[in-house]
């Protein structure tokens, strides 16, 4: 703070201007509207252009050329041919293989680098899908993922590292992939469906686009953070640029990359049950069976195969990735264990003990079910309060107040108001545009009660997670009594314990927010302990030396300084929330997580590619307003 | 290290410029008018790096700049390695001019003729510690026995023996620092660039590495040029050693023409702490010899150290001789009290 001369000014002096100018602006603007708009009906029927006829018309187009267009016989048709039959060809190889040989080969990658304890994990994991009866979905869901994996590093990689180069490439690509990944995997589905027509590609595709940002990305980071010295050195010794980059760059970017793709493994695995939907084969559709038929146990015993494939396809790509000799056993050895398994695949073939025994199935999960039903006959008092609750005092409020009492008019201006003071004008702009847009396709309405619940469940979300990250970014223990908690619920896909909560609550909108929070909590969690944990420790021993109760220290230290941290967790919960709309839609959630089944089951081209349009936009404004607001929040920009 | 000073010149700058921004024509104009390098950043938002260096390197001489950070060293280096583009100026490596070349002769020059050790190793963590010592080789597809070979006998040369197949991590910094001296001498490069390549290391473990790299240079005999900002260490490995102050040299010469004759204040701040008895030799305080009996002789390059208990055990004057054994000179304890004190 610089001295200013002081100057007399009777009433408004230009720091109460600058803080309360805009407020009154924003108040008077809203009065306005709402006095001039508020006896108007809701977002103008008659405005409504529908986009929907035209890309109908495009889906018809699609539908009716697949067979002769040049577009499809020269390019889609080979494509899916293609993926089809590498997956086929995969999935083919795993079922003829006895069930032991694929335990032993998938042990052996990471046995090979003496990596026992993942090698075990794979045994297991492997063991579990095959006792409980999906040996061939697993299978089918094993290779459908590797294929994905394999065509994304095969197109990643090349795109990761041209963007390392070439600065203008990296500007032009960066939106490309940001939509990819914000997008909900069920909005591209829809298009996808219709190039390439039902069956194992759609879903493969799908993967794919979920899992190609993060290796562009993180090739891209990987070898930017090469060291400018190790560069140097091998530019001294004469090395051409080829070969810097072959032998320097990208070996050493490649832990960076190994870390992308097991991340988007885990996440992507959540696009194998919707994969089910448009027709892929494997461990999607006893998820999606179990939630029809309600049962819990059931959806647990597919949930957990769907995670032990994550962990698999996990520990091979990271023993694959471990390149010290020392580690490495010798290639006598590796031979030896390599004729074994040939052997007994001979033998296998030729015993026909190739299958995997039937020992049980997923029946041994029913008592599961039980459990629930009595937990829901008896804690009908809870579930029923909440339900109501929730419902009565927040749910319907909330979007009666923006969809009928607030002229739609005054909802625009306060969001742009809003995105102009934390980014500027460009931003209000562009969210005002977004919002108009959004009710000028007719989904106004739907898009309101799909931001009410998405902020009603984000809201829940943290307040659980917030103070359970603060909590475990304190004690350890509690970190790690909780992590694998997480795991859990990030990687068991959503619609699995979605089974239960709707048994719990019925169908409607309570479900999907529940739902919504536990799958949304997790990152909130995490990035909240992480913040905590960041917090130098000189600081806070500073803060203790002047004898600052620990209360002190954490409210005073430790929360302040984990703040921009934590508000980057708000935007994750936010993002995460808005990736569950769909599912919630499933279960009865309504707004557009609603349209999105209806487009699904009946292929509305048209409507499937508003609907995705609105939640795209949805999905900018809120993942950029959250981010502004986490960069206010840094220290260094805060001083104005 | 000798001081032959009729060696040929293997490696020469000529008025090598280095300015970082857009205006560097500008910085130039202002910069030989005599401006600051405060003065034309804040004119032109150009940052001089390197002002108007030139510089000869003798065949089998270790050419030491020596300068504090901010200097310019290590860009004058990088322009004369070419890792960099000099704005103005040429690098001529045994008359070529490195700075004319299409990057692929500048290849071929580099994998016949020079290397570099680089201040934080600059090493490879995915390669093996003999991995990284044959790169030069592997990048000019030298066949892979042969390779190894070759890098083997450096590697236990540096006394690395044994720690072949261990990964860089596995290392501590002064045995990573010998890989990367590995890695250099390798390739049998003429010219051996070394960006203070001791300056992260523990104060005896840099003193051990000095002095191998004493020993290895006895013997292999290459051209050295050396940065380092600590002037102890300039005194200890440079044959001829360049003081570096914001882009410029301020003097050029060796240890003692530096502590006896410094050119600037600059230049006689960094003598002060040096403690002359090891630096000066028995050359730097004779006088002509004259017809009084001398009671013992010493040689031209003995240390001054080395000088005194001859000097007040046998009295003065003691005879100075060249290599050959000729009288060059006498030497009395007055010349050697004046020095001292002088210095002081």
């Amino acid at each position: 703070m610089t001295a200013t001369v002081p100057t007399i000014t009777p009433s408004v002096d230009s720091h109460t201007l600058r803080r309360w100018g805009p407020l009154a602006g924003l108040a008077a603007g809203a009065v306005v509207l709402q006095v001039v708009f508020g006896a108007s009906e809701n977002f103008p029927a008659r405005w409504d252009t529908t986009f929907a006829a035209p890309i109908d018309d495009a889906g018809n187009w699609l539908r009716a050329n697949r067979q002769t267009h040049p577009v499809f016989t020269g390019f889609f048709t080979p494509l899916r041919t293609v993926v089809d039959a590498i997956i086929n060809a995969f999935t083919d190889i795993l079922l003829w293989l006895p069930w032991y040989a694929v335990l032993a080969l998938a042990a052996a990658v990471p046995a090979r680098v003496r990596m026992y304890r993942a090698a075990a994990t794979i045994v297991g994991a492997l063991l579990y899908t095959g006792l409980i009866g999906f040996w061939e979905e697993t299978m089918q869901t094993l290779a459908l993922m590797s294929t994905a994996v394999f065509l994304a590093v095969l197109i990643g990689l090349p795109l990761g590292v041209i963007a390392a180069f070439r600065p203008g490439f990296e500007a032009a690509l960066r939106p490309v992939l940001d939509v990819m990944q914000t997008v909900p995997a069920f909005i591209y589905f829809l298009p996808l469906f219709m190039l390439f027509s039902i069956g194992n590609v759609p879903g493969t595709v799908a993967t794919l686009i979920y899992a190609l940002p993060p290796v562009v990305r993180l090739t891209t980071l990987g070898i930017q953070s090469v060291p400018e010295s190790a560069v140097q050195a091998s530019e001294m010794y004469g090395a051409t640029p080829r070969q810097t980059l072959f032998k320097v760059q990208l070996p050493m970017a490649i832990p960076s990359i190994i870390t992308g793709l097991s991340q988007t493994i885990m996440m992507a695995l959540g696009v194998v049950v919707l994969a089910t939907l448009v027709g892929a084969k494997g461990l999607g559709s006893p998820v999606l069976q179990s939630l029809n038929q309600r049962r819990t146990g059931r959806g647990i015993a597919a949930g957990l195969a769907i995670m032990a494939v994550a962990m698999v396809l996990d520990r091979m790509w990271k023993s694959a990735a471990e390149r010290d000799p020392l580690k490495r056993h010798d290639r006598r050895t590796l031979l030896g264990v390599l004729g074994a398994i040939l052997v007994a695949i001979t033998i296998g073939r030729f015993a026909s003990v190739d299958t995997f025994p039937e020992v049980a199935d997923w029946t041994l999960f029913d008592p599961v079910d039980d459990g629930v039903v009595w937990i829901r006959d008896n804690l009908r008092w809870v579930t029923r309060t909440f339900n109501d609750t929730l419902v009565t005092y927040a749910f319907l409020p909330a979007r009666d107040l923006l969809s009928t009492t607030l002229a739609w008019p005054v909802v625009v201006f306060v969001t742009g108001w809003a995105c102009w003071r934390v980014k500027g004008l460009g931003f209000a702009a562009f969210s005002a545009a977004s919002l108009l847009f959004i009710g000028l396709i007719g989904l106004w309405d739907e898009a309101i009660s799909t931001l009410v619940s998405v902020l009603i469940a984000s809201a829940l979300a943290l307040a659980i997670a917030i103070p359970v990250g603060i909590w475990a970014g304190r004690r350890p223990k509690v970190e790690a009594f909780i992590s694998p908690i997480l795991d859990g619920l990030q990687t068991i896909p959503s619609l699995v314990y979605i089974i239960p909560v709707v048994i719990f609550f019925t169908v409607g909108v309570v479900p999907g927010i529940v739902a919504t929070i536990l799958y949304a909590m997790v990152p909130g969690v995490r990035i909240t302990a992480l913040g905590i944990k960041e917090v130098s420790t000189e600081s806070l021993e500073a803060s203790r030396t002047f004898g600052a109760t620990p209360r002190q220290t954490l409210l005073g230290v430790r929360i302040p300084l984990a703040a921009p941290t934590i508000m980057a967790g708000v935007n994750q919960v936010i993002m995460m929330s808005l990736a569950m709309v769909i599912i919630a839609g499933l279960v009865g959630g309504g707004g557009l997580g609603f349209q999105t089944v209806v487009v699904l089951k009946d292929s509305e081209f048209g409507l499937g590619f508003e609907v995705g349009a609105a939640l795209v936009l949805m999905a900018m404004i809120l993942d950029r307003f959250t981010e502004a607001a986490a960069d206010k929040m840094q220290p260094h920009r805060s001083a104005t | 290290m000798s001081n032959d000073a009729d060696r040929p010149v293997c490696l020469e700058a000529k008025g090598v410029w280095k300015v970082f921004g857009a205006k560097t024509d500008a910085a130039i104009q202002m910069s030989n008018a005599g401006s600051t390098r405060a003065e034309v950043l804040k004119a032109t938002g150009c940052t001089i790096g390197v002002k108007d260096v030139s510089l000869q390197v003798q065949r089998g001489e270790t050419f030491v700049v020596m300068g504090l950070s901010g200097s310019g060293k290590s860009t004058l280096v990088r322009c004369i390695a070419q890792l960099t583009d000099s704005t103005l100026g040429n690098v001529l490596l045994d008359g070529e001019d490195l700075t004319a070349m299409d990057s692929s002769s500048l290849r071929e020059v580099r994998r016949q003729k020079l290397s570099m050790v680089f201040q934080h190793f600059g090493l490879f963590p995915h390669r093996t510690v003999i991995d990284n010592a044959a790169y030069g080789l592997e990048v000019q597809k030298v066949p892979k026995s042969q390779r190894l070979e070759r890098a083997r006998d450096v590697l236990s040369e540096v006394g690395l023996q044994g720690y072949e197949l261990h990964y860089p991590g596995q290392l501590s910094g002064g045995m990573q620092q010998r890989v990367g001296l590995a890695r250099a001498l390798t390739v049998d490069p003429e010219i051996l660039f070394f960006d203070e390549p001791f300056s992260a290391l523990d104060p005896l473990i840099r003193r051990d590495m000095q002095d191998q790299l004493l020993d290895l240079q006895q013997r292999l005999q290459r051209t050295i040029v050396f940065i380092t900002h600590d002037f102890a260490e300039a005194i200890k490995l440079g044959d001829r050693i360049a003081i570096m102050k914001d882009g410029v040299f301020d003097q050029v010469g060796t240890a003692s023409e530096l502590i006896t004759e410094p050119a600037t204040d600059y230049v006689r701040e960094f003598t002060e702490d040096i403690p002359k008895t090891k630096v000066l030799t028995a050359a730097d305080v004779m006088s002509a010899p004259t017809d009084t009996a001398m009671s013992g002789t010493v040689h031209a390059s003995d240390t001054i150290e080395s000088l005194l208990p001859v000097l007040l055990k046998h009295g003065e004057p003691v005879g100075v001789v060249d290599a050959s054994g000729q009288t060059v000179g006498i030497v009395n304890r007055a010349a050697v009290a004046d020095l001292l004190a002088g210095a002081q």
